[in-house]
């Protein structure tokens, strides 16, 4: 029996300083933790804020500098920079649902989030430094929710048309200019095609995000739920909506496109960067990466459907405060200095979000950069998360119907199915 | 501190002297405690608090409500995704589980011979155990792709027009179940270590005997090795409902939802559309599924599985 | 005999193969240029070997710092995790008492609940505890023993014959000295498995550390390594770098280890 107490001894103490040990750690580090303990009590301790992103690379490394400058201009403060990077969802679901948010957040998603945020409004209205006339003003749209201004626009990206310079120039192709439409696209898609080399004219993916295609649906004279955001029968399943869906779905069964995966590997960004796709339509996140790749490409905007004026949709990216937050005016400084131009002229990863920036840095005048901002002309339509509060379940049934098509189904079989089974959510 | 010992440990000889039959009956919780006490400490509450948490409509952010059992009735009545779902990790299960099985205990046999070099072969079938999470992916798209991948490059060798894997309803599963099996180092060593525990002397009387390889591997090593198999089926099954972070990375459950596992399922209505209590409720039904299998393989094992250390005390 | 031994060559070097060719890839593909990566047909020797990639991601952000976050929480984690498994497997290997199978099958059901739906609880219980942010959600569970080590353990400690025990007891000792004299020895190549298996879980567990922690100081290896692989796009070469860089020691220790599970101990302890 000696032994066993004796035993049991070594591993309480095991455990007591594997406890011990770890409080010590949080000691050592000054800070109090994001626990429901922390902030002002302690006076002479430091205020922690916590900032979470779901950026990584250059761009997480960025935003550590701005929370570094914060941290200088004010004392006493610290930022604790939390990269969630493709564990947003999950993280943040998990803070919220424990009622321990980060203070200030990165955000896209208002109309799942809204309700555990704090809105901004008043925050704006006292404020004259944030200089609201300053930021393009669509891009509000995208984080108010029921005329509540939720987040502060820190970045964003139109969609335009990359075309590879090389594979243009080897197959004889003119290449695509502003104006040109949908027959020009497919003419030049078939032109670049050569199966034997595994080289196609353009690359989709096989399960878009439907938000991403909601630009070619909008071109079409086409949407996905009409602008009250109360229908989709008539909407989803027109046939301006099934004819730009099946347009891209019978660019892979005619083997002008190929299917490129979706879930970052083989991505149309890898495959683009191979030099087996001619023309790969996306944001601005991959254009840093083809420089680097040393790729001889332009950009172009989105074709029109048969001179039907042409639409494009904008990807946001926002800022936001937690309702919970304990330290709201801090977390409100923050934002600012966080939104300013100084630090907005820092992000090179997006398109910056203030014209002042737009105006001192040229980039707009840059040709590779111009399709960008003529396709902000452009991107007026609201998309349709923000119109139905239940959007994301009937993005399921929608998405699985636009995979289909892309297999090579048939688009308006599926797309009426897929309002069929979405009708619940929609209280019609 | 030595103070304190002693004299514990001079009452519990006391004790042990005056109450011996006490002290007999509390040694085995003495030895299980410390699971008991983690048990209630860290996974009992979240159990209870997800299980009460499927009676009511919680979405995480916003208000909570108590709906009785119309989570559970809305997925049996109303959710086509449930079923889908559910016959999607049935056929995973039923494909990935024997196959799993039987290629661990293949390649540990394979391992488990006296050749040179093979510290080195252990090691290298290891390895794909060790690689984490997002490589993993990137390797297996690498692998799979249909125009650009590796393994159609090969097969374009031997004449064989491989498919689109990952954007082939028909072959997507089938190419998780290679990706699930490439990984199987677990099993395997648990197998390789169960081999090594037979005792050589059984193998030396049946040669004796006369007794051929295959009689051996029938008559020896697998009912010697049967409780070894009894816990990598469990484990095997238990894996295979829960097969969720493949599918997540590498086809996001399509093509066409072939790949859109049950446990895929439930991440989504928590993760994605903040539905927790209707995600606890599915997380529940799979929970009997698979407690009832266990149930199952274990009341059966009493005809298969040897204990050497039961036998002898009959 | 002898063609035996080159067809089991053969197919030992065949299956080596089919495991090294993804793990070559992700090695060639650590120091490629960004403009070789993504070739088709692949380029297995890349022209350019660029060496630099593992330092520019290493230090890209303080990995340094990870690793030794990672250090902690897998020695902790594993030695707890051998002390307490084997203590429970012992109890519910070699006792019978009222309850026991119950109990059991508690334990196997504790593995059959998603970790989706318990994970919001459990963060809610740690964050109440004031564990949120530290490394404790990831040390100090793995103190009270986990139930694939325990029904693991449990399952070799049955197939020692129980005459080990009768004997010993005629001898004089109690059961934790059977545990610790006569079972643990015979053990060594199951509870090295344990090691195995606790180690790379730790060392490779992302989704713990990802809702546990906050502070990037409080990061582990596989949470940098996440922050290649943003929302939008992915830097591939950094990924297999640290990929690479991350699995090396895992490898290394299986490499020392691997022999202790095929060691004949189960003889000798018949003997002795």
């Amino acid at each position: 029996m000696k032994k066993i107490v004796a035993f049991m001894t070594v591993f309480l103490l095991a455990l007591s300083v594997v406890l011990a040990g770890c409080s010590n750690n949080d000691l050592a580090s000054g800070t109090s933790d994001g626990n429901s303990d922390s902030g002002d009590k302690k006076s002479n301790e430091k205020v922690t804020l916590r900032f979470a992103t779901w950026d990584s690379g250059e761009a997480l490394k960025l935003q550590q500098e701005i929370a570094k400058k914060f941290e200088a201009e004010n004392p006493g403060v610290k930022v604790q920079v939390e990269p969630y990077s493709d564990g947003f969802d999950q993280k943040l679901a998990a803070s919220f649902g424990a009622k321990n948010p980060p203070d200030v957040m990165y955000m896209w998603n208002y109309t799942e989030y809204y309700k555990s945020l704090e809105p901004l409004d008043h925050f704006i209205e006292q404020d004259s430094e944030i200089n609201i006339d300053d930021f393009y003003e669509g891009l509000f749209n995208y984080s108010s929710v029921n005329n509540q201004t939720y987040g502060l626009p820190l970045g964003f990206t139109t969609h335009v048309v990359y075309y590879n310079k090389d594979l243009f120039d080897k197959a004889g192709v003119p290449y695509p200019k502003d104006g040109w439409t949908v027959e020009d696209f497919k003419e030049k898609a078939e032109k670049l095609t050569n199966v034997d080399k595994r080289q196609y004219g353009f690359g989709v993916e096989a399960e878009p995000d439907p938000y991403d295609i909601q630009g070619y649906v909008w071109s079409n004279g086409g949407s996905f739920i009409s602008p009250d955001g109360k229908k989709i029968e008539g909407y989803m399943n027109s046939p301006e909506t099934v004819g730009a869906i099946q347009m891209l779905g019978d660019l892979v069964k005619d083997k002008k496109a190929v299917l490129v995966g979706g879930n970052k590997q083989q991505s149309g960004d890898d495959i683009f960067k191979a030099g087996k796709i001619a023309m790969y339509e996306s944001g601005i996140w991959p254009l840093k990466g083809y420089q680097e790749a040393g790729i001889n490409f332009g950009t172009v905007e989105i074709p029109s459907f048969d001179g039907k004026p042409v639409k494009g949709i904008i990807n946001t990216s926002a800022i936001s405060m937690a309702k919970d937050s304990k330290n709201k005016d801090l977390a409100w400084e923050f934002i600012k200095f966080f939104v300013s131009p100084e630090a907005i002229k820092m992000r090179t990863s997006d398109l910056p979000v203030r014209k002042s920036v737009v105006q001192e840095t040229k980039v707009a005048e840059d040709p590779l950069y111009e399709p960008f901002y003529t396709m902000l002309e452009r991107s007026s339509d609201t998309p349709a998360f923000l119109l139905n509060e239940n959007w994301s379940e009937v993005k399921r049934n929608l998405s699985l119907a636009i995979n289909a098509t892309m297999l090579g189904k048939d688009a308006e079989k599926y797309l009426n199915k897929a309002v069929k089974d979405s009708k619940k959510f929609l209280k019609e | 501190m030595s103070t304190e010992i002693s004299t514990n440990v001079s009452k519990q000889t006391v004790l042990q002297t005056k109450k011996k039959f006490k002290w007999g009956s509390i040694i085995p919780f003495l030895f299980i405690s410390p699971w008991v006490i983690g048990f209630f400490a860290f996974t009992f509450g979240p159990l209870l608090f997800s299980l009460v948490i499927s009676f009511f409509n919680w979405p995480i952010v916003g208000e909570t409500k108590f709906v009785g059992f119309q989570n559970y009735i809305e997925m049996f009545t109303n959710d086509p995704y449930f079923w889908s779902s559910l016959a999607v990790t049935v056929k995973f299960a039923v494909l990935f589980v024997p196959f799993n099985l039987i290629i661990a205990l293949f390649l540990a046999i394979l391992l488990n011979q006296k050749v040179k070099a093979m510290s080195a072969f252990r090691t290298i079938f290891y390895l794909p155990s060790v690689i984490s999470g997002v490589a993993l992916a990137m390797i297996w798209a690498w692998v799979f792709s249909g125009e650009y991948g590796i393994l159609n490059y090969f097969l374009s060798f031997v004449g064989i027009n491989g498919p689109d894997w990952l954007n082939d309803p028909n072959w997507a599963l089938v190419a998780m179940v290679i990706a699930s099996l490439w990984g199987q180092g677990t099993m395997m060593l648990i197998f390789l270590a169960g081999l090594k525990n037979i005792p050589q002397n059984l193998y030396e009387a049946a040669s004796i005997d006369g007794a051929g390889k295959v009689t051996k591997f029938f008559k020896i090593t697998i009912p010697m090795l049967s409780p070894i198999i009894l816990f990598n089926l469990i484990m095997t099954i238990i894996a295979a409902f829960q097969q969720l972070t493949l599918a997540l990375v590498l086809t996001g459950g399509g093509p066409l939802r072939s790949t859109y596992f049950y446990a895929m399922y439930v991440y989504e209505n928590a993760f994605k559309y903040f539905k927790m209590g209707y995600s606890s409720a599915n997380a529940w039904f799979m929970f009997i599924i698979v407690l009832g299998l266990t149930f199952i393989v274990f009341k059966s094992s009493t005809m298969w599985v040897y204990y050497e250390g039961e036998m002898k005390n009959k | 005999m002898k063609f035996g031994k080159s067809l089991n060559y053969t197919i030992l070097i065949g299956f080596s193969i089919l495991f090294l060719a993804p793990f070559f890839w992700m090695v060639t593909t650590a120091v490629k240029t960004p403009d070789e990566i993504y070739l088709f047909p692949p380029k297995w020797i890349p022209s350019d070997i660029q060496f630099g990639n593992f330092m520019k991601a290493w230090t890209i952000q303080p990995f340094n710092t990870f690793l030794m976050n990672s250090v902690i929480v897998t020695a902790l984690s594993t030695i707890g995790q051998l002390i307490s498994s084997s203590l429970v497997a012992y109890g519910f290997a070699r006792f019978t008492f009222k309850g026991r199978d119950f109990l059991f099958m508690v334990l196997l059901a504790t593995m059959m609940i998603p970790w989706e739906v318990t994970m919001i609880p459990l963060y809610m219980e740690f964050n109440y505890l004031g564990w949120i942010n530290t490394l404790k959600p990831l040390i100090v569970p793995s103190f009270f023993g986990a139930p694939f080590f325990i029904f693991l353990l449990r399952q070799f400690i049955m197939t020692i014959p129980k005459e080990l025990d009768e004997a010993a007891k005629i001898d004089g000792a109690n059961h934790f000295q059977i545990y610790s004299r006569i079972c643990m020895p015979i053990m060594v190549p199951p509870l090295i498995l344990v090691a195995v298996f606790q180690i790379l879980g730790s060392w490779n567990d992302y989704l713990g550390p990802l809702i546990f922690l906050n502070d990037q100081s409080k990061y582990t290896l596989t949470l940098g390594l996440s922050q290649f692989r943003g929302m939008f796009g992915v830097d591939m070469e950094s990924i297999m770098a640290v990929t690479f860089l991350i699995c090396l020691p895992p490898l290394i220790l299986f490499f020392i280890a691997q022999r202790y599970i095929v060691e004949e101990v189960m003889d000798s302890g018949l003997k002795g």
